[in-house]
């Protein structure tokens, strides 16, 4: 096994002259799930949104510290090379409402030039089937995206996400807006997702992060607390506050 | 704890309550049946609106015909009215100069909205708004002075040259013909169309670019994928809006479209479009033209309808659809297989781990295709930014290009004007007699004095009959009218925002005509019509500034059981006022700014006013009746009365943004 896919290292991020994230440093192994916990506005999303560069779109945010992805620096990259290998999964679906399930699936392949029909078909049959869409929408693909069901219209971002064949998969809370059906279906798709992708998905739900995640972290106030293997976080954390979390005493 | 002597004064003070509010019931109640009568009334007179111009017409349609519609020839003289070339004028016009506009006002809506810094965004987002506010006689004065020799000696000539004088660039250039119009037309249009778009851009979800952004989009990219398809209905509603206002618009096209009632020949020719017979004709008309010109108002109207509607539906419609969920059973299958030989490298279904572990097994190996891809990625990279850089250079000349009237306008104005403006006497003088001050000695200036006065008696008059009928009508519309009735009137009144106001003009003027003809033509016609162009705006902005107060609100008072009108009142206009207050502001500058609502019923005068009974003048009648002057004193006063115009237009937009940020920023807090 090489090193790490992501490093992390003395991460700040802020919104103006806000800062959210405070020196966090963890390593994110390679083909493995992680999750990150912790209460709302600690900054999960944040942190997510620095892996891929996304944070540093919104208007006035800043980032400092070191990010390799395979031990290369992401900020000297280019951010739409990094965010080919680094896809993402938005809390709320968020298929192009006027695209067809193909189209969307399509859209990342197309914008990086592939026009061949042939290669097309080949990318979105594939990633529909690894998302677990496939059955329900063979026949249908030429239907428009938004017509899909909450849970299917996830499935359908992730299958969209895939089809660049990303090396990370970011999702953020992808189960809050759906009913319980549909995120086990995701819960199950993400234990399949992990063994050939790094998975790292921030949940509100801790006992979707111990069913699904070999790793957590717990970010509390913007700082990291705890990070380590799922089961010692769940059942021996060394830190007390992370006990508290964990047991449900507040957040 | 309440000992013997609390419980004896509790039952008169619960009673006392009660009784307050069995009367704040009745009162609600009566509340409510006014404010359902006002909305009721404001539709009544829709009608009446529709019903004296159709009257009038009868006489005409009855004489004329079809002919009205198909006939080429219109001579009040020998009673013949074929209205075809002016059809004709005003859809060349409107559709060339929105074929100019859209370009440039879709570049400074992707602009503001995708790609500019917030910043730059703010501030050139209230530029956008003032040229939108801009009278449109001022729009016709300056085309008139500045745009009009740049087209006769310059690209017009220049035009029939490099094209040969072809067909559409051939005759005399003038610099007043449809050409100048459907350019001007394009300015004014412009601000609208942006501000439309934009909007309808800035309402898509930011975390749909974030998708679109996260799968590798340059800024561009994601604009064409994520924003542009789902603002399409909005960017078309817009465009549809902006073509109603270019075939309803009078005064700037009658400043520069030169009169000729002809068919066109080319675009050099001049002409005479529906709008604009009607503002020379109407108050010299005898009986027969009255009521032709009022048939040729009818055609405008069924025009300018038929646009306003189709962009409004279209907006609804597609809101509506992009609303529904669920896949249909029926949507169009197709067939997708896997391609011969393609080796699938997912996992079929989830729970399928044997197969996972396989794939796992052996190394990922990416197809050649995918490689190549990667190979290629840094290049087609660079091309990728390098196209996005260059929209993001052409989108902000396109912003250049729409402000430049702006600059342009304001300086004319300044250069021309300023002086007026700071001579005291200007605002107090009558009109002095024509003179050169280079040649003559005891060349006076005189000023806008009874303009002045007009334009404050004119909005005064307006306002008070407007506001409290759209305010009313607004809260009927926001806080009782969950009916179909009230959703009908609610979406006629969107309509009628887009009215041409000649049209209200006319209206007024056949109506007092009929009735009482010596005050057809007085402030109190005047006040009466820009009252009807101010309703549906302040009913509007009531509305939606109420809507815009959350449902939460409402229940939370009425769970402390407040009565419903209590509710309504308190607290919930309580919460809207800034909006309704700019809302009103809005409304009344945009009838300081009005001309073709005026032009037969205040008509202008040269004094003080006399009294509501008699024609009364304003300061945009000033410019549009003295614009083409060759006298320098009078062009100095037309320049002086722009500036004030401008001036106040500016203040009150500005008064109304930050009146308006304030205000958004106390809903903040609470
Ligand atoms: N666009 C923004 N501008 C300013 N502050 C923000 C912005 N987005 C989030 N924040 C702040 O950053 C902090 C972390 O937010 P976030 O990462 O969304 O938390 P989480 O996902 O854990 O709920 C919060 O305090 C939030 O208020
Ligand atoms: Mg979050």
């Amino acid at each position: 096994m090489e090193g790490p896919k992501l490093q992390v290292s003395g991460l700040n991020a802020y919104f103006g002259s806000k800062q959210v994230l405070y020196d966090l440093s963890l390593q994110f192994p390679d083909r493995a799930a992680s999750a990150i916990i912790g209460p709302s506005g600690c900054g999960k999303s944040t942190f997510l949104r620095c892996l891929n560069r996304l944070h540093e779109e919104v208007p006035g945010a800043r980032v400092e510290g070191s990010i390799r992805l395979d031990g290369q620096e992401i900020s000297r990259l280019n951010e739409v090379a990094v965010r080919c290998r680094v896809g993402m999964v938005f809390q709320k679906p968020t298929p192009f409402p006027n695209m067809s399930i193909y189209d969307n699936v399509a859209s990342g392949l197309r914008l990086l030039g592939v026009r061949s029909r042939d290669r097309l078909d080949e990318a979105v049959l594939a990633s529909l089937k690894q998302a677990a869409l496939w059955e329900e929408v063979k026949g249908n693909v030429d239907a428009p995206g938004i017509r899909l069901s909450g849970g299917q219209q996830q499935r359908l971002c992730i299958a969209r996400a895939l089809a660049v064949q990303p090396e990370v998969l970011l999702m953020d809370e992808p189960c809050s807006a759906l009913d319980p059906i549909a995120t086990t279906k995701i819960e199950k798709l993400v234990l399949e997702l992990k063994r050939t992708y790094t998975v790292i998905i921030v949940t509100h739900n801790l006992a979707q992060a111990s069913r699904v995640s070999d790793h957590t972290a717990f970010l509390y106030l913007g700082k990291l607390v705890e990070f380590g293997p799922t089961q010692k976080i769940f059942e021996r954390p060394d830190e007390a506050l992370t006990e508290s979390y964990v047991r449900g005493r507040f957040g | 704890m309440p000992g013997e002597g609390g419980l004896g004064e509790v039952p008169p003070r619960r009673e006392s309550i009660e009784r307050r509010g069995s009367r704040l019931r009745i009162l609600g109640r009566g509340f409510h049946a006014l404010s359902a009568g006002v909305a009721v009334g404001w539709l009544l007179l829709v009608a009446l609106l529709v019903g004296v111009l159709a009257w009038t017409a009868r006489s005409a349609i009855r004489h004329s015909g079809s002919f009205l519609l198909l006939g080429a020839e219109w001579d009040p003289n020998r009673q013949i009215f074929g209205a075809a070339p002016f059809i004709v004028d005003t859809l060349l016009t409107s559709l060339l100069a929105l074929l100019l506009a859209v370009p440039v006002a879709l570049g400074v809506a992707i602009f503001l909205s995708e790609l500019a810094p917030p910043r730059v965004r703010d501030v050139v987002s209230y530029a956008v708004d003032l040229l939108a506010a801009v009278p449109s006689v001022i729009y016709g004065f300056w085309a008139f002075i500045v745009l009009v020799p740049l087209m006769a000696h310059t690209v017009e000539p220049d035009l029939a040259r490099t094209t040969g004088g072809t067909l559409l660039f051939s005759g005399l250039p003038l610099g007043v013909d449809l050409l100048t119009s459907s350019l001007i037309l394009a300015v004014m249009i412009l601000p609208t169309i942006a501000a439309l778009s934009r909007e309808a851009m800035r309402a898509v979800p930011r975390q749909l670019r974030e998708s679109a952004l996260s799968l590798g989009a340059t800024r561009w990219e994601a604009t064409r994928m994520a924003v542009l398809g789902p603002a399409r209905a909005g960017i078309l509603g817009g465009i549809l809006l902006g073509l109603g206002r270019a075939i309803g618009e009078t005064i700037v096209v009658a400043m520069v479209i030169g009169g000729g009632r002809t068919y066109p020949t080319s675009l050099f020719s001049p002409g005479t479009t529906l709008a604009t017979i009607i503002a020379d004709d109407l108050t010299s008309a005898a009986p027969p033209e009255v009521s032709a010109l009022v048939a040729v108002g009818l055609i405008l109207l069924g025009i300018t309808l038929l646009v306003n509607l189709g962009a409004r539906l279209l907006i609804a419609r597609e809101r509506k659809e992009s609303e529904e969920e669920e896949l249909p059973a029926h949507s169009r299958p197709r067939g997708l297989l896997p391609p011969p030989g393609a080796e699938f490298r997912g996992f079929a279904h989830p729970g399928g781990a044997g197969e996972a572990e396989a794939v796992l097994a052996e190394p990922v190996e990416l197809p050649a295709w995918r490689r190549q891809l990667q190979a290629q990625l840094p290049g087609r990279l660079r091309r990728r930014r390098a196209l996005y850089a260059a929209v993001a250079v052409l989108t902000l000349l396109c912003t250049v290009l729409a402000l430049a009237p702006l600059a342009s306008i304001l300086y004319t104005a300044v250069q021309n004007g300023g002086r007026a403006v700071v001579t005291p006497s200007f605002y107090t003088d009558t009109m002095a007699p024509a003179c050169n001050p280079a040649t003559e000695h005891n060349c006076q200036l005189g000023g806008i004095g009874p303009a002045l006065q007009g334009t404050l008696i004119l909005i005064g008059l307006a306002s008070l009959i407007a506001i409290p009928i759209g305010i009313l009508a607004g809260i009927y519309l926001a806080e009782y009218g969950r009916n179909r009735f009230a959703r009908s009137l609610s979406f006629l009144t969107e309509v009628m925002t887009g009215i041409p106001t000649i049209l209200i003009g006319t209206f007024v003027f056949v109506l007092f005509l009929a009735e009482d003809p010596s005050i057809a033509a007085s402030a109190t016609t005047g006040g009466i019509a820009l009252s009807i162009l101010m309703i549906p705006l302040v009913t509007r902005t009531t509305e939606e500034s109420l809507r815009a107060v959350p449902d939460s609100v409402r229940e939370s008072a009425r769970a402390l059981g407040f009565p419903r009108h209590w509710v309504t009142l308190r607290v919930t206009l309580g919460c809207a006022r800034g909006g309704i207050v700019t809302g009103a502001l809005l409304a009344a500058s945009r009838a300081g700014g009005e001309t073709a609502a005026l032009l037969m019923t205040a008509q202008g005068f040269q004094y003080y006013s006399l009294g509501l009974g008699r024609p009364i003048d304003s300061l945009t009648l000033v410019i549009f009746t003295t614009f083409g002057t060759p006298y320098p004193n009078w062009q100095e006063v037309t320049w002086g009365a722009t500036l004030v115009l401008l001036l106040v237009m500016l203040t009150i937009g500005l008064a109304t943004r930050i009146l308006f940020h304030r205000h958004t920023a106390g809903a903040e807090v609470t």
